[in-house]
Order: structure tokens, then C-alpha cells, then sequence
């Protein structure tokens, strides 16, 4: 299973590169497609990335699926497991309520930043850098350097280098900084143009979703999935919510839902897919799920023919 | 030096938006199309494929081409003064995307409570 996994993440991550591949190619209509797949091709390279740099530190690779899900169990402190695109403006807004930060409705915590180094301070133990984004005055980021392992993380880069900051907010004594677990310098630039893209994006997409969480309850739940007597009651019911947002179509929304919705350890099998859905073909229900499966939402368990969605506790 | 520059919020236009923005500094990205013989100004295209000049208070002392990013103000002619630009190299045929950029320019003025050019939470008013 989790070989199975660790196929899907290195498959979305050779996938990675492409984004900027469509210059040459029709632009509006990839560019259409583009920005809707940006968020979750970027959760993937993130949350690949950045996990396996730093060991102890996982990612849900549900990721940006899961605010919906973390809405509805708010009661216990619930992580937020979601990496948001944010401008130095939008960290340095955010309100604060004990250990939570809230960009208008979008709780953030992991964020990414793009921006021009603008100093660069090197100390025993960490190296500070001031990340100006033009969007107000430059972001104090902290990398902590690891002293047993002196490899990449432990070089400076110099002033006037512009990087991709991955990291957490966080408040000391009133200052905002981001505390870093990868600072890279950009190799495309076009990284710039859509990380603008998607910092509009996800704050448009998730302040909605988190601000009509509220309502709306009961027009979904006729498009939950049928679940089982597992605990999985709660997710299989958000996962449901959040599919009018993700930009796939009916078809494919279906087939994720019913993928999301069993509670099978091993997932559903392509066979109870037909069956559940008696209107499509096999052929097309294996294109859904392969499409399904190269976006890195769902990925195939004891064999190629059973798959669990990615928005699930593994 | 520095601090003054970059503490005050540097709004991304293209050439069609810099009537709104006189005497205010921005960033502008830009294609340099030649610089004048003098080193002290010249001239880019935006990915509205509009020139404009951008002006320097000092002589360049190399060349300059391809993708560069200004920070300057405004001027009443049409032009900016800059105060410092970053050069985005172009490397291994990753050439920048200037008009994918525009696009991205107009997106976020679109959405200024998403993309705020301030400190104050949702900063339409900036625009």
C-alpha cells in the first residue's frame, strides 16, 4: 500500500516540471486547466518534498482537500494539515487567536512565500533572511541549520536571490516570521507569476468553503456516499463537500465519492465500481480512475484493480 | 537606505495601469528592448507589448538584457524613475513568460482583497 503510494507521489512529482511546459501549446485552454490543477500538484510537490526533507515532519497528502474536514471537528484542536500560497501582506494581517493565525476566514499555518532575498544573516545555529514579495515590507524567514547534517540546507544564499519559502508562521512577542523548512532559490521564474495565481486562488476557493461550511449542509449529504459502520462517517461526508470545488467533472466527482466513501481498509475494487455505477462502462471507469490516480487523488492498494482515495487516513 | 524603499508596498502593474499609480512606486517586469547610449535609461516591454522607459539615477556599467524586474516610481511622463531592478535570468531556455505574467498582474487587481498591496486586512482600498 504505502509502495503503492510512494509510486503516485513519485509519479506527481516527475509530473511536476510540466506545469511550464505549455508555453508551446495551445495557452488558454491549458492555462484554464493549469490553474485548476495547480493547487493539487502543488500540495503534491509540496508535500513530498518537504516531508521527506524533514524526516520527522508528515504531510497529509490530503492536504488541500482537508479544511472542509478539519471544519467539522473543530472541537478537538485539529492541526491544520494544508499548505497555503500567501503574500508577505496576507502573513503579516493575519489575526490571531492563541496558537491559530487567520488570513480573513482561511486559517494558515504552513505557508509558501515567493520573494527576493533582501539580507542575509547567518548565525551558529540558524541563518535569518528578510523575503520581499513588493506586497509591504520584507518577511523576517528563519531556517534553522542542522549541525549534524551540514548538507544543502546549511548554504546561504546571498541578497538579491529569489526563493520559494516553505514554512510555518509564527508570532514571538509580537513579530511575525516564518519559521523555513525549505528555502529555495527559483530556477523558472514563471514560479512568480503562478504563485500570484495561486495565492488568489486558494484564499477565493477556501474562504468560501470555510465561510459557507456552516450552511449547505443538507443539499449535500444526498451526494454522500453510501458508508459504512466505520468511524469514516465524518470524512467520507466532507470529502463529499469539498468534490464541488475541485474542478473535476461529474463523471469523475462520482467515482472519487464512492472511492472516498468506502471504509474497506483495502479500498474499493474496480468491480464494485461497476456495479455501483451501472451507467458508465468498465472502459470508462478505468479512465476516470487512472486520470484520478495520475492527479494524485486516489491510488491503487492490493493491486491495480483497488483503490482508496488519498483524502483518507491511511 | 534599503528599509524606506522596500517597507512601502510595491503594487505589480503592467503599462495600462500606470496612469492610477503617479508618484507611487511599483514594480513593473519588463523585456529590455535597448538601453539608451548614455547607460542612464531604457526601455522594456511589458506583456501588454507596450514600451516604456524606465529612467535610472545612475549610469549602467554593463549591458543588460532579457527579463528585468523594476521597483521605481511613477513619473508624470509616462516613465520610471527606478530605484533598484533584479534581473530574472533566463536560463537553460526557461525563457519568463511575460504575457502568462500579464495575465497574472490583471488576475490579482482583479482580487485585491486576495492579493492585498498592504498591511490592512482586505486593502481594496489601495486600489
Amino acid at each position: 500500500m504505502r509502495a503503492a503510494l510512494n509510486r503516485a507521489r513519485a509519479r506527481a512529482l516527475q509530473e511536476g516540471p510540466d506545469l511550464f511546459a505549455f508555453r508551446s501549446r495551445r495557452r488558454c485552454c491549458r492555462f484554464q486547466t493549469w490553474i485548476r490543477d495547480a493547487r493539487s500538484r502543488e500540495m503534491w510537490n509540496q508535500g513530498y518534498n518537504e516531508s521527506s526533507m524533514t524526516g520527522g515532519y508528515t504531510q497529509s497528502p490530503g492536504g488541500f482537500a482537508s479544511p472542509s474536514l478539519s471544519q467539522g471537528e473543530k472541537k478537538g484542536r485539529s492541526r491544520v494539515s494544508q499548505i497555503i500560497p500567501c503574500t508577505v501582506s496576507q502573513l503579516m494581517s493575519a489575526t490571531q487567536s492563541d496558537e491559530a493565525f487567520k488570513v480573513g476566514e482561511v486559517e494558515v499555518s504552513q505557508v509558501t512565500l515567493i520573494g527576493i532575498i533582501r539580507n542575509t544573516d547567518k548565525s551558529m545555529t540558524n541563518i535569518q533572511y528578510k523575503v520581499d514579495d513588493m506586497t509591504c515590507a520584507p518577511m523576517d524567514v528563519k531556517q534553522w541549520v542542522d549541525t549534524e547534517e551540514p548538507s544543502v540546507d546549511g548554504s546561504v544564499l546571498p541578497p538579491g536571490t529569489y526563493v520559494k519559502v516553505s514554512g510555518n508562521l509564527r508570532s514571538f512577542q509580537n513579530h511575525r516570521s516564518v519559521v523555513a523548512f525549505s528555502v529555495k532559490p527559483l530556477d523558472d521564474f514563471d514560479q512568480i507569476t503562478s504563485h500570484m495565481l495561486e495565492v488568489v486562488q486558494a484564499h477565493r476557493g477556501l474562504g468560501k468553503l470555510q465561510t459557507s461550511a456552516g450552511f449547505g449542509t443538507s443539499e449535500h449529504t444526498s451526494s454522500a456516499p453510501p458508508r459504512g459502520p466505520s468511524g469514516a462517517a465524518d470524512s467520507s461526508y466532507a470529502g463529499a463537500r469539498d468534490v464541488a470545488n475541485n474542478g473535476l467533472s461529474a463523471t469523475q466527482n462520482q467515482v472519487l465519492s464512492l472511492i472516498r466513501g468506502c471504509p474497506d481498509p483495502q479500498g474499493i475494487g474496480l468491480h464494485d465500481l461497476k456495479a455501483r455505477l451501472s451507467n458508465l462502462s468498465m472502459v470508462a471507469i478505468k479512465q476516470v480512475v487512472e486520470f484520478l490516480s495520475n492527479e494524485g487523488h486516489i491510488f491503487s492498494t492490493i493491486d491495480e484493480d483497488h483503490y482508496k482515495s488519498t483524502d483518507c487516513d491511511l | 537606505m534599503s528599509d524606506i524603499i522596500f517597507g512601502v508596498p510595491r503594487p505589480r502593474i503592467n503599462s495600462s495601469m500606470m496612469s492610477r499609480y503617479i508618484n507611487k512606486v511599483v514594480c513593473f517586469v519588463g523585456r529590455v528592448e535597448r538601453v539608451h547610449p548614455t547607460g542612464t535609461a531604457f526601455a522594456v516591454t511589458d506583456g501588454e507589448g507596450q514600451h516604456v522607459l524606465v529612467e535610472l539615477n545612475f549610469s549602467l556599467d554593463e549591458e543588460l538584457s532579457g527579463v528585468v524586474e523594476v521597483i521605481g516610481t511613477v513619473s508624470y511622463r509616462g516613465t520610471i524613475m527606478a530605484i533598484t531592478f533584479q534581473w530574472l535570468p533566463e536560463e537553460n531556455g526557461n525563457n519568463f513568460n511575460l504575457e502568462l505574467y500579464n495575465e497574472a498582474v490583471k488576475f490579482i487587481h482583479r482580487f485585491p482583497e486576495h492579493y492585498p498591496f498592504n498591511m490592512a486586512a482586505g486593502g481594496s482600498d489601495f486600489f
